[in-house]
């Protein structure tokens, strides 16, 4: 019983930490409809910034400034890239998905140049260190805080976005992107920040994630792989079913690692394949107006 | 927005000169054997079975308009196929060829019934988790050897003819066979009424279905051609290397695949083989300068996304109409 508790605890863990990567994607998705396959970049920039800010200052700055380094990162992206070409009238489900793509090839190759093969970490802050003993195992106290940042994160982004106007707009942008341009709000302002934004969140993800798994070139690869099944089984930009999603997922994840590790390498994609037989859309699929 | 340029798949090339240009590449590519080194010669064979791999991606990226970031489980099928059949169950090798391509044209299309049930962006992440289901598979299946794969994967006897294929300038011209058998038949498909459809569901899918077609099955078609042709390159892969790993499933040869397409310039039936040839050659030349070759291929994927859609096809045309034109006046 101990040991389900405790894998109950890293499942609400690892949770948390996909469901701060998803809320991103499906931010930047749900509000421009371009799928960003470089989010995994931006968690290993974050990562890796956060790695440097770590070595001479402490956790906590880099806990600080990571996600604002993969901010801006993400805003050069859709400012000098993605929206010249949008204005070009690229679509922005094909060629953004590949444009991404590409640029996830070049970070994590560059990150490999850079920093080298070998695994970084970051040492989890002084206050945070030790843990409390479930029967003999101890469940460290960082991973508390990973969960209850999870939790903070998405009560932050539900105010954001239920309570502000920056939130009114991104929904009334959601819901019909020609009406609030004629209302005169310069909608790729807002689509720069909110792009900053999701990217953030994925930077914040990489140094949180730090201590825990450890920081390597490939890192944005295999999380991203997880993240797009989380937002495609939720439902597309829906924050409502990635959370929810988040869960099923990590709670998957951990619990066939801890029971049975044979099905860990494939069982999650039976699971989403079975979740899209059923419904094709998502679990929460948001309804699009069809052009 | 401005209006988007829609680039026409049916050439407007004259027939005569697509006629002069693929008898002199194919010329060219059967006297390599007599010209050419033993690591040119195997050079070639690789871009070969890549150009085989890249075609079947475009089926599906450059004519139907859908991303799959899964398709190197076609790779894994076609290798696994014909080490499972022939070193697992004493099959001939003769008779497990056609066997795998088989298997793999009907598992095209099953994939492809379940992945395109779903949008577009589903579908790039279901494929993806397709390939990795696979690999997953195969890694834990103790028959298969797991993670080390398979080893001895045999090639072709024949003695009949006289030769043997385990000379490389055999080999080379047993997968010239296979890669002009196969893109012939697949450039006579995609330039028929089908691949129009493809054309049309790619450029607006509610119209075709306005019009009366069934997109579904076309897709699911398109998807079971795909899958076939990248199980050749990949049957005739192993059959290269020796082994069938659950390396050749894994995202990273799918994303490869994708930016051969795009580079060689998605959208054109040539463009997929130039941009294999492109990348084998390139790679193989780069990984002399430096490790990390991924970085400038990343690099050129955007740049070819961004700004030349039509990639080195496109390129070449342009030179080519150029000179056309310079002959006229």
């Amino acid at each position: 019983m101990d040991f389900f508790i405790l894998n109950i605890l890293n499942a609400m863990q690892l949770s948390m930490l996909i469901f701060i990567l998803a809320i991103g994607l499906t931010l930047i998705f749900g509000l421009m409809d371009t799928l960003n396959l470089a989010h995994g970049g931006f968690y290993t920039i974050g990562a890796y910034a956060g790695s440097q800010l770590a070595i001479n200052g402490s956790f906590w700055l880099a806990f600080l400034v990571s996600p604002l380094v993969a901010g801006i990162a993400g805003a050069i992206l859709q400012r000098f890239a993605l929206q010249p070409l949008a204005s070009k009238g690229r679509s922005t489900h094909l060629d953004f998905a590949l444009f991404t793509f590409g640029l996830l090839f070049v970070i994590m190759g560059g990150a490999e140049i850079i920093f080298g093969s070998a695994y970084l970490s970051i040492d989890a802050p002084a206050i945070l260190k030790g843990g409390f003993a479930i029967s003999g195992v101890t469940f460290p106290y960082y991973r508390v805080f990973v969960i209850f940042l999870g939790l903070t994160c998405g009560g932050v982004l539900w105010l954001l976005i239920d309570r502000t106007v920056l939130g009114a707009v991104v929904r009334a942008g959601v819901a019909d992107r020609e009406t609030v341009c004629t209302l005169g709000i310069d909608i790729n302002r807002v689509f720069v920040v909110v792009f900053a934004l999701g990217c953030a969140f994925a930077g914040l993800a990489g140094v949180v994630s730090a201590p825990i798994f450890g920081i390597y070139s490939h890192m944005g690869a295999s999380i991203l792989v997880v993240t797009l099944i989380v937002v495609v089984v939720g439902g597309l930009g829906s924050f409502k079913g990635s959370f929810w999603a988040s869960i099923i997922v990590g709670t998957f994840e951990t619990m066939a690692q801890a029971y049975a590790p044979d099905v860990q390498l494939y069982g999650l994609y039976i699971l989403l394949a079975l979740i899209l037989a059923v419904k094709p859309e998502g679990l929460f699929a948001i309804q699009r107006r069809i052009a | 927005m401005s209006k988007q340029k829609l680039i026409p798949i049916i050439k407007c090339t004259s027939r005569n000169r697509v006629i002069h240009l693929t008898v002199i590449a194919v010329g060219l590519m059967t006297l390599v054997p007599f010209v050419l080194n033993d690591y040119q010669i195997s050079l070639g064979t690789e871009v070969m079975i890549f150009a085989l791999y890249a075609l079947g991606i475009n089926v599906l990226l450059g004519y139907t308009g859908y991303v799959s970031l899964g398709h190197a489980m076609f790779l894994g099928i076609g290798g696994y196929g014909l080490a499972i059949l022939s070193v697992l169950w004493g099959w001939p090798v003769w008779a497990a060829v056609p066997a795998t391509f088989l298997i793999g044209a009907i598992l095209g299309g099953v994939i492809g019934f379940a992945c395109l049930r779903v949008g577009k962006i589903q579908f790039l992440v279901l494929t993806l988790a397709f390939s990795q289901m696979l690999s997953g598979a195969f890694t834990k299946l103790k028959a298969t050897g797991g993670t080390d794969g398979m080893a001895g994967i045999p090639r072709p006897d024949l003695a009949w003819l006289g030769v043997d294929s385990w000379n490389n300038d055999i080999f080379y011209l047993y997968v010239l066979t296979f890669f002009l058998v196969v893109t012939f038949t697949l450039y006579r498909v995609l330039h028929s009424p089908f691949g129009s459809v493809l054309v049309g569901i790619r450029e607006n899918e509610r119209r075709m279905v306005a019009l009366g077609y069934r997109t579904g099955r076309y897709k699911i078609g398109a998807f079971a051609i795909s899958g076939f042709v990248a199980t050749v390159a990949g049957l005739l892969l192993a059959q290269r290397t020796g082994f069938a790993t659950p390396d050749y499933m894994s995202w990273s040869y799918s994303g490869e695949g994708i930016l051969m397409v795009i580079i060689g310039g998605m959208q054109s039936f040539s463009g997929p083989i130039l941009g294999a040839g492109f990348y084998v050659l390139a790679k193989a030349g780069l990984a002399d300068i430096t490790d990390e070759y991924i970085v400038v291929f990343g690099l050129l994927f955007m740049i070819v996304v961004a700004g030349f859609r039509t990639g080195l096809s496109g390129l070449i045309k342009v030179i080519l109409t150029w000179r056309t034109r310079n002959e006229r006046t």
